[in-house]
C-alpha cells in the first residue's frame, strides 16, 4: 500500500520511494531509509500527512505520500 | 598568541545557530521557531583571550546534497577555504536526524566541534545523552550548550580555538556489529566506516584518484563523493572507469550508524513530548483547522485595530502639543516663517501623523512574533496545502503570504526556502497583495473618517481582499500553467513552545527601529519633499497649492484615476509618493491638507470636511484603500524582487502587473459602486 492510505495513529514500514531523484534523496537525508518505521500522526481526505519520523514531525504532501510504499507495522 | 578564526555555524534548520551566533555576538538577527527562518549567512565577531574571531551563521540544512537555495548557500560555503572551524550545531533533542548531517561534515575532514544544543529540553524530558561515549563514538569534541540560556559558550568557544589545527579525529571506540573482512581497519580512523562492498569501492576509487589527480586533498571524501555520484565531483575529477551510484546505500548506512549511536548515547528515547500531538489534535484538525487559523488571524487584526487604537490616541496628544509647543517656541524665537511652515507643516505633520500608528504596528508585530516562535507557522503550511496545492503552490508557500501581513520585504526573502524556481517567482508575484503593516494607516485613517462604527469592517475587508486577489492571481497562473506544476509539501513540524520573552521583544523592537528609521529617512524626505512641491511653483513660494508643482504633476495625469473615483490631483499626488514607502500615502495626505495632526479627531474631521468640499465620498475613500492595498509596493519590495528574482525585467513585470491589478479592481469596485448611489 501506498502512506497517503495510512491510518492515524498506526505505524508503517517504508518499503519504497517512487518520486523523482532529488525528492528522494532530500527524503533519505531526513531519515526516510528503506525498513524505518513511520507513524501517521493526522491525515486529511487527500492524503496530505503529518508524520512522525526518527522522532521528528513532518508535514508531507499528497503527491509525496501517494508514492511511498509501506506495509503495515504488527502491532506490539 | 592564537589567530584569527572564521568559524562556520552550520546545522539541520532549527536547530538553534542564529541564536547561539546571537549570543556570541550580541546581534539580533531573527530566530524563530519553523524551519527556514534564517535565508543568507551573516558574519559576526566575538573576542576570545582577546583574539577576534569571525563567527559565521549560514542557513540551516539537512544534508550536504543540495535540495533548496538555502542548503545550497551553506554546502558551498563550509566546503570552501573561507571557514577555518566547522562548528555542528546539533539539536539535542533531535540527535537522531541530525546527526546525519553531523556524519556528512566528517567527511570533509575539516576541524570540527559539536555544538549539542537545547539540552535543556533533553533534560526536561528526561532524556540524557550519555556525553563520554558519544565524543568517543564519533571522534570530535562534543561540548552541550543552552544557546537560548546562553550557557556553555566559553566551554565550546574553547573547544573551538583547543581543536583548530585538527583534522585528524581524536581515537575512535567503536566495536562493529559484523567483523570486518577487510584489508584496512578503518574503525579505528573514521567514524563512518562502510560494509566491506562499499569500502572496497572507496579505496578503488582513491587509488585512481590519487594516481590520476594527487593534488587531491582528503581523497576519502572525494572517493564518497563520487560513489553518491555526485556530479560536481564527477565533473571535475573524471576517472576511467565507470561506478554505479551508492547513493541510497551511503545514506541507508549512515542512518544504521546513527541507530548505533543513538541505542548506545540516548538514554529514554521513547518519552517524547505529547503535549506538541495534543495540541496538534485540534491545530491541524482537518475540519477545525482552517477555523482555527482564521479565528487566530482575526484575533491579530482585532488587537491590531483595538487595543492599538487605544494607545494612538496618547501618542497622538503628544504629537500634538510637541507640534504647538515647537511653532509657539520657533515663533518666539523670530525663525523665518518659511521654515516654521516646513517643520510644523511638513515635518511634523508627515513624520508625527506616521508615528501615531506605532502602537498599531506594534501590536501586529508583537502577535505575528508569538505566532512565528510558538511553532505555529508549520502547521500553517500544513493546513493551507489543499488549499494551496489547488493554486499549483506548496502549503510552504502559504509561509511568505502570511509574512506579508507583517512586512513584505523579508516575506519575500522567505521565499527562497521553496524547492524550485518557479514556485518562487510566482509567490513573490503574489506576496505583495498581502496587506502589510505599512498600508495600515491608511486603512485606520480613512475608514475612520468615512466609515464610523464600521470602520473595522471596512479595514478587515481589505486584507481578506489582498488574500482573494493572491489567490486569484495564483490560480490563474496555474491555469495557464496547464496545471502542470506538482510541489508537494515538506515541511517539519517542531515542537510547540512557549514563546520566548527574549525572541519577541528583539522581534518587535527591530521592527519598531526600521519602522522609526523609515520615518526619520524615507518618511522624513518624502515629507519635506512633498511640502516643497506643494508650495512651490515656477514662480516660487505659493500659498495655493492648486498652482503648486505637484498639482501640476497630479493634474498630468489625473484623468487616469477619475474612472476608478480617485480623480483628484491631490489624491494622485499622494499615491506617486506612497511608492517611496505606503506610510508616505497618509503622511502626504496630511501635508496637502495641512493637518498638524492627522490621526486625531479634529484632524481626521477637518481632513474628510477638506475631502468633502472636493466630493470625495466613502465610495471614493473605499476605493482609494483598495487601490493603496494592490498598487506597486514600496521601493523597498521592488528592490527585493529584483535582488531575488535576479531579472529586471521579471521585476518590471510584476511593477506593471501590480499596478493593471490594482486599477482595474478599483475600477470595478467604483462603477459598481455608483450604481449603487
Amino acid at each position: 500500500m501506498t502512506l497517503d492510505k495510512g491510518i492515524i495513529g498506526k505505524s508503517y514500514q517504508v518499503k519504497n520511494i517512487d518520486l523523482d531523484d532529488k525528492l528522494t534523496k532530500h527524503l533519505q537525508a531526513i531519515g526516510m531509509t528503506k525498513d524505518v518505521i513511520i507513524t501517521i500522526l493526522n491525515n486529511k481526505h487527500h492524503g496530505t500527512l503529518i508524520i512522525k519520523l526518527r522522532q521528528t514531525r513532518y508535514a508531507i504532501g499528497r503527491h509525496i505520500s501517494n508514492k511511498i510504499e509501506v506495509i503495515p507495522c504488527q502491532e506490539a | 598568541m592564537s589567530r584569527s578564526l572564521r568559524i562556520g555555524f552550520i546545522g539541520n534548520p532549527n536547530c538553534g545557530k542564529t541564536t547561539l551566533f546571537n549570543a556570541y555576538t550580541g546581534a539580533n538577527l531573527k530566530v524563530a521557531n519553523w524551519p527556514g527562518v534564517t535565508v543568507e549567512k551573516k558574519e559576526g565577531h566575538y573576542t576570545y583571550d582577546g583574539v577576534e574571531h569571525v563567527l559565521i551563521d549560514l542557513p540551516g540544512t539537512y544534508s550536504l546534497t543540495s535540495y533548496t537555495m538555502e542548503e545550497i548557500v551553506a554546502r558551498e560555503y563550509i566546503m570552501s577555504d573561507e571557514v577555518d572551524v566547522i562548528v555542528n550545531v546539533v539539536d539535542a533533542s533531535n540527535l537522531e536526524r541530525n546527526l546525519y548531517l553531523t556524519l556528512q561534515l566528517l567527511e570533509l575532514k575539516k576541524p570540527m566541534v559539536i555544538a549539542l544544543n537545547m539540552m535543556d529540553i533533553v533534560e526536561k524530558r528526561k532524556m540524557e545523552i550519555d556525553m563520554h561515549r558519544l565524543p568517543e563514538m564519533l571522534g570530535v569534541p562534543v561540548v552541550s550548550v543552552s544557546a537560548r540560556k546562553r550557557q556553555g559558550l566559553k566551554s565550546l568557544m574553547h573547544a573551538i580555538i583547543h581543536h583548530q589545527d585538527q583534522v585528524t579525529s581524536d581515537p575512535i571506540i567503536h566495536e562493529h556489529k559484523t567483523v570486518s573482512k577487510h584489508r584496512h581497519d578503518h574503525h579505528a580512523e573514521y567514524a563512518m566506516v562502510y560494509k566491506d562492498e562499499i569500502e572496497d569501492l572507496i579505496d578503488d576509487i582513491s587509488e585512481q584518484l590519487l594516481n590520476k589527480y594527487p593534488e587531491i586533498v582528503n581523497v576519502r571524501y572525494h572517493a564518497i563523493k563520487y560513489l553518491e555520484n555526485d556530479p560536481a565531483i564527477r565533473k571535475k575529477y573524471p576517472l576511467n572507469k565507470e561506478y554505479d551510484s551508492y547513493e541510497s546505500e551511503i545514506i541507508n548506512e549512515k542512518y544504521d550508524f546513527i541507530e548505533e549511536i543513538i541505542h548506545e548515547c540516548l538514554i529514554n528515547k521513547e518519552k517524547v513530548a505529547l503535549f506538541t500531538d495534543r495540541i496538534d489534535r485540534i491545530l491541524t484538525h482537518r475540519i477545525w483547522g482552517i477555523a482555527i487559523f482564521l479565528l487566530i488571524m482575526a484575533i491579530v487584526f482585532f488587537l491590531t485595530f483595538t487595543i492599538g487604537d487605544i494607545f494612538s490616541a496618547y501618542v497622538e496628544e503628544f504629537i500634538s502639543f510637541l507640534n504647538i509647543s515647537l511653532e509657539n517656541i520657533l515663533t518666539n524665537l523670530h525663525v523665518n516663517e518659511l521654515l516654521i511652515r516646513l517643520i510644523c507643516d511638513g515635518i511634523i505633520a508627515g513624520v508625527g501623523g506616521i508615528i501615531t500608528f506605532l502602537p498599531n504596528i506594534i501590536i501586529l508585530f508583537f502577535a505575528l512574533a508569538i505566532l512565528e516562535d510558538s511553532g505555529y507557522m508549520s502547521r500553517v503550511a500544513y493546513i493551507m496545502d489543499d488549499i494551496m496545492s489547488s493554486l499549483g503552490l506548496s502549503g510552504r508557500a502559504f509561509i511568505p503570504l502570511l509574512l506579508g501581513f507583517g512586512c513584505t520585504v523579508p516575506a519575500i526573502m522567505a521565499s527562497r526556502a521553496l524547492e524550485n524556481k518557479k514556485d518562487r517567482l510566482k509567490t513573490m508575484m503574489i506576496t505583495p497583495f498581502m496587506s502589510c503593516s505599512a498600508r495600515l494607516p491608511i486603512y485606520i485613517l480613512f475608514s475612520q473618517m468615512f466609515f464610523g462604527k464600521y470602520a473595522m469592517f471596512a479595514a478587515y475587508s481589505m486584507y481578506v481582499l489582498g488574500l482573494i486577489v493572491a489567490i486569484v492571481v495564483a490560480f490563474v497562473l496555474h491555469i495557464i500553467d496547464h496545471k502542470k506544476n506538482e510541489n508537494p509539501l515538506l515541511i517539519e513540524l517542531p515542537e510547540y513552545k512557549i514563546p520566548s520573552g527574549r525572541t519577541v521583544f528583539i522581534y518587535v523592537y527591530e521592527k519598531v527601529k526600521d519602522f522609526l528609521t523609515k520615518a526619520g529617512t524615507t518618511i522624513f524626505i518624502a515629507s519635506i519633499v512633498m511640502w516643497i512641491l506643494l508650495n512651490f511653483s515656477f514662480s516660487g513660494y505659493t500659498t495655493d497649492m492648486s498652482t503648486s508643482f505637484a498639482a501640476m504633476i497630479g493634474k498630468a495625469i489625473v484623468w487616469l484615476f477619475a474612472p476608478i473615483g480617485l480623480g483628484y490631483w491631490q489624491i494622485v499626488v499622494a499615491i506617486i509618493a506612497g511608492i517611496s514607502a505606503k506610510e508616505v500615502v497618509v503622511s502626504s495626505s496630511a501635508v496637502l491638507f495641512a493637518i498638524s495632526n492627522i490621526n486625531s479627531m479634529e484632524g481626521m474631521v477637518l481632513m474628510r470636511d477638506s475631502l468633502a468640499t472636493l466630493g470625495f465620498t466613502s465610495l471614493n475613500a473605499y476605493c482609494l484603500m483598495i487601490f493603496c492595498l494592490l498598487y506597486v509596493p514600496c521601493f523597498g519590495t521592488i528592490m527585493t524582487i529584483k535582488k531575488e528574482s535576479g531579472s529586471l525585467k521579471y521585476t518590471l513585470g510584476v511593477v506593471g502587473f501590480q499596478l493593471l491589478v490594482a486599477w482595474l479592481i478599483t475600477f470595478v469596485v467604483y462603477q459598481v459602486g455608483m450604481l449603487f448611489i
